[in-house]
This record gives C-alpha cells, sequence and structure tokens, in this order.
C-alpha cells in the first residue's frame, strides 16, 4: 500500500441476515484527504464507519489504516491504533454522568496517566476554545443545546490530536446556521490539526464545506465517485433526484 | 467477546423463547467468562469501584433500614403468640435472630438490593448503549467492559454483604422493640440469648451466601443493560428484566448455597 493512503478499503462486504448494506465497496482515502460520503438512509454509510473503527466486523474484505490490516490487529493493537483516530457519532454521545470538562479529560486521563493535572486542565481549556465554548466547561451535557453537544462532541474527539477523523453525520437535527458553523469548524480544525476526515452525511451545504471528495452509496456499492461539483452537476436522474429540488423520473 | 441476540417482539413464538432463555444462559457465561478474564487486568479503576460502592450503599441505605426493621418487628410479633402458647416467649430472641442471620436477612436485603440496584444499573448502561456512549468509549480506546461492568460488579459483590450485616442489627432491634412492647425483657438478657443462638455456622453461610448474591445483582443488571437494544423502550426492557432475573437467580442460589452449607457445617442442622 502506498504511504500516502491513511485508510484503504478494499471489497468491503456487510450483511445483516438477508439484507446486504455494502457489497464489494472498495475506497482509498488519501492522508489529508476530506471525503464524503453520501447516500439515502439505510445505504450502509454509519455501517461503512463502524467498520473503519472495528465497531462492526465486515463479513468480507480487508481495512487498511497507516498500512495496517485491522483484522489481523489484536485488542492492544487495535486500541493502539484508535488512539490516533477519532470519531463523531450522530448524537454526540457525551458521557451524560460527566461534566464538558470530565467528557473531555476522560480519554486524557486513560491515554496519558502520567500527564500533570495542569497539563491536562490546559489541553482541554485550550480544545474547548478551539470549538468556542470555553464558558460550558462546568455544565452537564444535560445543559446543553444540539450545536453545543456536536461541538462538545467534537471537542472530545480531537483533544487527542488524531489523524483521522470519523463523523457521523455531524449536521443532523441542526439548524442551518448551526450546521453551517459546525461544517466551517470542521474544515477549520482539519487545516489546523492536519487531519484527514471521512465525513457521512445527506446535507448538501456541509459536503460543499468539507469535500475534497466524494462518493455515493447506491444498493449497498459505490454507485457514483468524484468532485463534489462532478456529482452535483451529474445527468443521471439519481443523483439529481438527490441533490436538486426537482423530482426527475429514473 | 459474542453474545447471543435475544429477540424481542409482541408475539414471540414457543421456539423464540426456548431460544432466549438459552441465549441468556449463554450470554450471562460469556459475560461472566469476560469479567473473570477482565478483573484482574491493569488499571483495576479502584476510584470507579470506590465511587460505585458509595452510590450504591447510599441509594439502599434507606430502604433497607426500613425493611430491617419490619422484618424484626413482624417477625417477632407473628411468631409471639405461638411461643406464648408454649410458654417458650424466653426464646423469641434466640428464634428471631437465627431465622434473620441466616436466612431473612440475607435474602431480602439481597432482593431488595436487586430490585433498586439491578435495575438502576439496567437502565444507566440501557441508556449508555442505546445512546453511543458506550461505542464511544469503546472508540476512544477505553475498554467499556472492564470500565462499565468490573467496576459495578466487584461494588455490589463487596457492598450487599455490609449491608446484610446492618440489616441483621436492625432487624434485632426491631425484634426487641416488639418484645418490650408486650412484655418486660432486659436489653442485657436479650443481647445474651441472641450472641448464645447465634453461631459460627449460622454467620458465616448467611453473609457469605451475600457475596454471591450482590456478585449476581451487578452481572445481571451489567448483562441487560450492556446488551440493551431499541431505544428508550430497550432501556425499560433491561431494567426490568434485570430485576426479575437477579431475584430469579438470588433465589435459585439461595437454594444451592443452603444446601452447601448444610452439607459444609452439619451443626445447622
Amino acid at each position: 500500500m502506498a504511504d500516502d493512503k491513511l485508510v484503504e478499503i478494499k471489497n468491503l462486504s456487510k450483511r445483516f441476515e438477508t439484507l446486504s448494506v455494502l457489497d464489494n465497496v472498495s475506497i482509498d482515502v488519501p492522508r489529508g484527504d476530506n471525503l464524503v460520503v453520501f447516500g439515502r438512509s439505510g445505504q450502509g454509510k454509519s455501517v461503512l464507519l463502524k467498520c473503519i473503527i472495528g465497531l462492526m466486523h465486515p463479513d468480507a474484505g480487508k481495512i487498511f489504516i497507516k498500512g495496517n490490516d485491522i483484522s489481523l490487529l489484536s485488542a492492544k493493537e487495535m486500541n493502539e491504533l484508535r488512539k490516533n483516530i477519532g470519531f463523531l457519532f450522530q448524537g454526540a454521545a457525551l458521557y451524560d454522568s460527566m461534566t464538558v470538562r470530565e467528557n473531555l479529560e476522560f480519554p486524557l486521563r486513560k491515554h496519558f496517566p502520567d500527564k500533570a493535572q495542569k497539563e491536562i486542565d490546559d489541553k482541554v481549556v485550550n480544545t474547548l476554545k478551539l470549538v468556542s465554548l470555553e464558558d460550558a466547561i462546568d455544565k452537564m451535557p444535560s445543559e446543553l443545546s444540539g450545536g453545543m453537544k456536536k461541538r462538545i462532541g467534537l471537542a472530545r474527539s480531537i483533544i487527542t490530536d488524531p489523524e483521522l477523523m470519523l463523523y457521523d453525520e455531524p449536521t443532523t437535527g441542526l439548524d442551518p446556521i448551526t450546521a453551517k458553523e459546525i461544517s466551517e469548524l470542521i474544515i477549520n480544525l482539519q487545516k489546523k490539526l492536519n487531519m484527514t476526515s471521512i465525513v457521512v452525511t445527506h446535507d448538501l451545504i456541509c459536503a460543499e464545506i468539507i469535500a475534497d471528495r466524494a462518493i455515493f452509496l447506491r444498493d449497498a456499492k459505490v454507485a457514483y465517485q468524484g468532485s463534489l461539483s462532478e456529482l452535483t452537476s451529474s445527468a443521471d436522474p439519481f443523483l439529481r433526484n438527490f441533490f436538486s429540488h426537482e423530482l426527475v423520473k429514473e | 467477546m459474542k453474545i447471543p441476540k435475544i429477540k424481542y417482539g409482541r408475539r414471540l413464538s414457543s421456539a423464540d423463547t426456548l431460544y432466549n432463555f438459552f441465549a441468556t444462559i449463554t450470554g450471562l457465561t460469556v459475560f461472566n467468562i469476560e469479567f473473570v478474564k477482565q478483573a484482574f487486568k491493569t488499571p483495576l479503576e479502584i476510584g470507579q469501584i470506590k465511587k460505585h460502592m458509595d452510590e450504591l450503599g447510599v441509594k439502599t441505605f434507606g430502604i433497607v433500614s426500613i425493611t430491617g426493621l419490619i422484618i424484626g418487628l413482624v417477625l417477632t410479633m407473628q411468631s409471639q403468640p405461638i411461643m406464648l402458647r408454649f410458654g417458650a416467649t424466653d426464646f423469641l430472641p434466640a428464634m428471631v435472630s437465627i431465622s434473620v442471620v441466616r436466612e431473612l436477612g440475607p435474602v431480602i436485603t439481597a432482593l431488595i438490593f436487586a430490585g433498586r440496584v439491578s435495575s438502576g444499573i439496567g437502565a444507566e448502561l440501557g441508556s449508555m448503549r442505546v445512546t453511543e456512549q458506550i461505542d464511544a468509549m469503546e472508540v476512544s480506546a477505553i475498554n467499556p467492559f472492564k470500565y462499565l461492568v468490573v467496576t459495578r460488579v466487584i461494588a455490589t459483590t463487596m457492598i450487599l454483604p455490609i449491608l446484610t450485616v446492618y440489616v441483621i442489627m436492625i432487624a434485632l432491634i426491631g425484634c426487641f422493640l416488639a418484645i418490650i412492647l408486650t412484655e418486660s425483657m432486659s436489653l442485657k438478657y436479650f443481647v445474651d440469648s441472641v450472641v448464645t443462638a447465634v453461631q459460627f455456622g449460622d454467620f458465616i453461610p448467611g453473609i457469605g451466601k451475600t457475596f454471591v448474591f450482590g456478585y449476581l445483582v451487578g452481572m445481571v443488571g451489567c448483562y441487560k443493560g450492556f446488551t440493551a437494544e431499541g431505544g428508550t423502550e430497550g432501556v425499560g426492557r433491561a431494567s426490568t428484566t434485570a430485576v426479575v432475573l437477579s431475584s430469579l437467580l438470588i433465589l435459585i442460589f439461595d437454594m444451592v448455597l443452603v444446601k452447601i452449607s448444610l452439607w459444609l457445617w452439619p451443626t445447622i442442622n
């Protein structure tokens, strides 16, 4: 595998009982790239992310991250690899029994037990500044709005300085202004921290801000790929239906 | 760790029910094996264990206090007329204390504990599961089984015997109160009777089995919560089934442990 590929997915297949959600999917993600994954609901986008991070195991195919075949890694080795990967869940998945500070401290304390409290405090405050939410440091997740939760979830994901970020519908359920702010935040962080990103979304505005490249999953396969403009300007009736306001007969 | 999925639905066939029965047994076995594998691995998460012990103890303290007092009062009030008929009211402290130490204290405390704690753990972990908090822990390279399950199971195993000893003490106070309401008995006579009646062979199996009950309560609550699925309905189901299953297992294990204790300490026959 060439060194510039941070993630390489080869012939990945995943099925739930009789339903095939990923069928022979192959994707390369070069280092520093922002890949947006489109697809209708239930087309295996989130499953793809969960296979990459090892939350789900594919039925067939291989996933290489930094050249490592993740199916061959031990639990310990996989955890070492995961320290370099951030994951933003659709619902942010903040630990609701912990304050914002504790949510951010948690991965730091676990991965760097020798770090001094002062260092941890500084890192937490600086990361919260990146998402413009330093005032929320002592709040509980239940006191935060949907957009704030996403920002804190993002802050928690990047606090360990990951090389690869996986976003599962980062703007779903947010108003258009907050969605744009989150998308801008993602692209700014990506530039600032030099990360590689895979973003699963339905949100065209979000994709316009983030995407270097896009793929479209349809019927469990990568049906279309290219730059975002290529996909949005395509004459294919299915893509026109997805990206435009008109309803085109296929 | 591969745990078989339980089938849910409004109308399950007999085959599905049978499948669920074996899936639960298999799931609990896998969970137990994983617990043994993870329990001695570092970091031991002592802070989390202490925190859970503290929370669980505080959570159940009030309800077990009332329960203990009522057990002592009611058992004495129920037994008093019968003992009076045989002119044996002096034996009331001995009779009540042996009943409470051997059986009623441990089992009733465990059942109350199961109702309060197993459901709480089931709901808490179930909620964490359906809101992807457990997945978030896993993707952060933190072992959720070690952090969430092992710490809670150790905490419930350690705290239940302490609560049981406390309930036994409160039940004996209830017994003494019930006696002195109707007849004269000195505290010294009461204490002497209890100390003479309760022997090593009564106390050790009685308290010993609460370690097993505590383990069961924690294990079942964690198993149901950790494997919950299906949104808020799944959380409710995890909470309810955790109580039912842990209460049932407490009674089944009680039967087995009583038999073992009678075999180990035949003097208590």
